[in-house]
């Protein structure tokens, strides 16, 4: 028998999603029957595009693939009038190809790989260009939430996952800060876990576990991890929700989750406040055209609490220039130059004049930032709450 | 014993009625056995989950077809980027029949529209599926192997080239 927590169904029908999740290998198909009918009966209450999301399937076996394949067909075929677009993640080695052999028997049902089509913003964030923006951020906050985690309920011993990690530098230094039990860091970039890797193995760490995967549809159990942190990354998807769903189901009753954001039109310099100010505005709108949010950092709490997170705690800081090395920062601020002048105005095809706007205010942060008595700031917002027990 | 051939990792061994007592035991055996062996690989989750369902496949089939009384291993291991399979099972003769039959069909051109029809034609599920997926989607070589009392079922898979 499968037993019944083998896997989670959901039918969202605000969304027209049917979701399956977790393991899928009955011995024969009466043994699925159940569920063959209730994605029938979903599937009779939609109108137009029904999703059948498979993203956190992580275990089909041939006999319940025949089963689904044969049910998709039959509805494509009844319901001719209809659109069957199933939902997969690029994360599995076989869910596409696999998928794509229905998809192909049936005029109106395609495959959407999710994490491929889904995120406008995705192809700044996933090659190269990014790594020095996240290595020069990373650095300088880590001063201020080496002392703030603790707060936010971090303790040594925990098991801890980093997800949309990045090149992986904050796991390195919660590592090494807060010896955890197991440290998982997830990210989506094949090109950043790399490095990730790379940087880990040369400093002898190995017992950091580097992970591809979708923060949407993250294939780990529910109630992993005591400390679940997610640095950044709200503010860059189109349905932060989706997101913040996953760290809520992948945290254990009781354990924590920490997410920080930025607020990028609050970035300040002076002097040349008037330059900065205009320039970092005109960043959140370009960031806007890419459907992500970086104005996000105080929403965080309001994302927490809808999730059914509670005890929240939510603390702002400021980077600044003061913190070290001036230089760290304009450092910073030249990562940052490159890729919102040289990727993303392109792609949004700017006219000369405004793209010269936001460059000349980023070069007067800066200049602020390395200016004797100038002052430069970049605030960030730290929320956490706890799942209840 | 054959170890360099198969670049043995680990081995599982039960009395097949053991084994073919319980539907589960062929998602404990591939889940176990894939940690195990993908714990040294470079995204232990990715490589896990492809072994484990390939893996799965194979011991579903033999958990239908195999002879009444013997002895059970599942051994795998890895050879260069292959990994590579052997599972030992007591045959009789409709046992022996059923591989040698699907192994001639895997050689076949048109295996792959045969694999397309046995997932989407009606009625009953084809008892050969899952070899067939494994041929199919997963480019296995699979072979059979025959001893006085028991055969051993081959594959041989390069998981790589799916990433
Ligand atoms: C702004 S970066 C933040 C990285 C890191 N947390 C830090 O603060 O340095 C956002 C990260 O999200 C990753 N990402 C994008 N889409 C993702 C997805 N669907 N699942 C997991 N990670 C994703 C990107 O590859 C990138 O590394």
């Amino acid at each position: 028998m499968i037993s019944k927590r083998a896997f989670d169904v959901e039918f969202n029908v605000n969304n027209q999603e049917f979701m399956i999740a977790g393991k899928l290998r009955p011995q024969n198909e009466a043994e699925i029957e159940g569920l063959l009918q209730e994605i029938d009966k979903a599937a009779a209450q939609v109108r137009g595009t029904f999703f059948l999301n498979v993203k956190r399937l992580a275990y089909l076996n041939s006999i319940a693939f025949r089963a689904l394949g044969r049910l998709i067909a039959d509805l494509a075929k009844r319901r001719f009038d209809m659109q069957f677009v199933i939902v997969t993640s690029g994360v599995l080695g076989w869910p596409t190809r696999k998928f794509s052999s229905i998809a192909q028997q049936s005029f109106n049902v395609s495959i959407a790989e999710y994490d491929k089509d889904f995120y406008p913003g995705q192809s700044f964030l996933e090659d190269g260009g990014f790594i020095p923006i996240l290595r020069t951020q990373t650095r300088l906050t880590w001063r201020h939430e080496r002392g703030i985690l603790p707060k936010h309920g971090l303790r040594a011993g925990m098991e801890i996952a980093d997800i949309c990690c990045g090149i992986g530098d904050f796991a390195m230094l919660m590592n090494r800060e807060f010896s955890p039990a197991r440290l998982l860091a997830l990210d989506h970039s094949r090109s950043s876990l790399d490095y990730a890797r790379k940087v880990a193995a040369e400093f002898g760490m190995t017992d950091i576990e580097y992970v591809h995967g979708d923060a949407s549809g993250i294939m780990i159990d529910d109630n992993s991890f005591d400390f679940v942190t997610c640095r950044h990354s709200l503010q860059i998807f189109d349905r932060p929700e989706l997101i913040v769903r996953e760290l809520f189901r992948i945290c254990k009753p009781g354990g924590r989750v920490y997410v920080t954001n930025e607020k990028i039109s609050q970035c300040f310099g002076e002097p040349r406040g008037e330059s900065i100010t205009a320039a970092y505005a005109e960043v959140a709108d370009l960031f806007a055209h890419f459907k992500m949010d970086l104005e996000f950092g105080p929403k965080s709490r309001r994302a927490l609490a809808d999730a059914g997170f509670d005890d929240i705690i939510i603390d702002s800081f400021t980077v600044a220039n003061t913190d070290g090395k001036p230089e760290e920062f304009a450092e910073m601020v030249t990562a940052w130059e490159d890729v919102f002048i040289n990727e993303m105005c392109r792609d949004r095809g700017d006219a000369p004049e405004r793209v010269a706007m936001i460059q000349r205010g980023l070069q007067d942060h800066m200049k602020a930032a390395l200016h004797p008595s100038g002052y430069a700031g970049w605030p960030v917002w730290a929320a956490s709450g706890r799942k209840p027990s | 014993m054959c170890s360099e051939r198969t670049g043995a990792i680990i081995e599982v061994s039960m009395r097949i009625n053991d084994f073919s007592s319980e539907w589960m035991n062929c998602d404990r055996v591939s889940t176990f056995m894939a940690r195990l062996v993908s714990q040294k690989s470079v995204d232990p989750m990715f490589h896990a989950n492809l072994f484990s369902t390939a893996l799965n496949e194979l011991l579903e089939v033999v958990f239908f077809n195999h002879g009444p009384q013997g002895s059970f291993t599942c051994r795998v291991g890895r050879v260069g980027d292959v990994e590579t399979i052997e599972i030992e099972l007591p045959y009789d003769e409709k046992t022996l029949n059923f591989y040698t039959d699907v192994l001639k069909t895997l050689d076949r051109p048109d295996v792959e529209e045969l694999y397309q029809a046995s997932l989407f034609e009606a009625g009953q599920v084809d008892a050969r599926l899952g070899l067939l997926e494994l041929a199919v989607d997963y480019k296995a070589k699979m072979s059979v192997l025959v001893a006085a009392d028991q055969l051993t079922l081959r594959a041989e898979i390069a998981l790589g080239w799916v990433q």
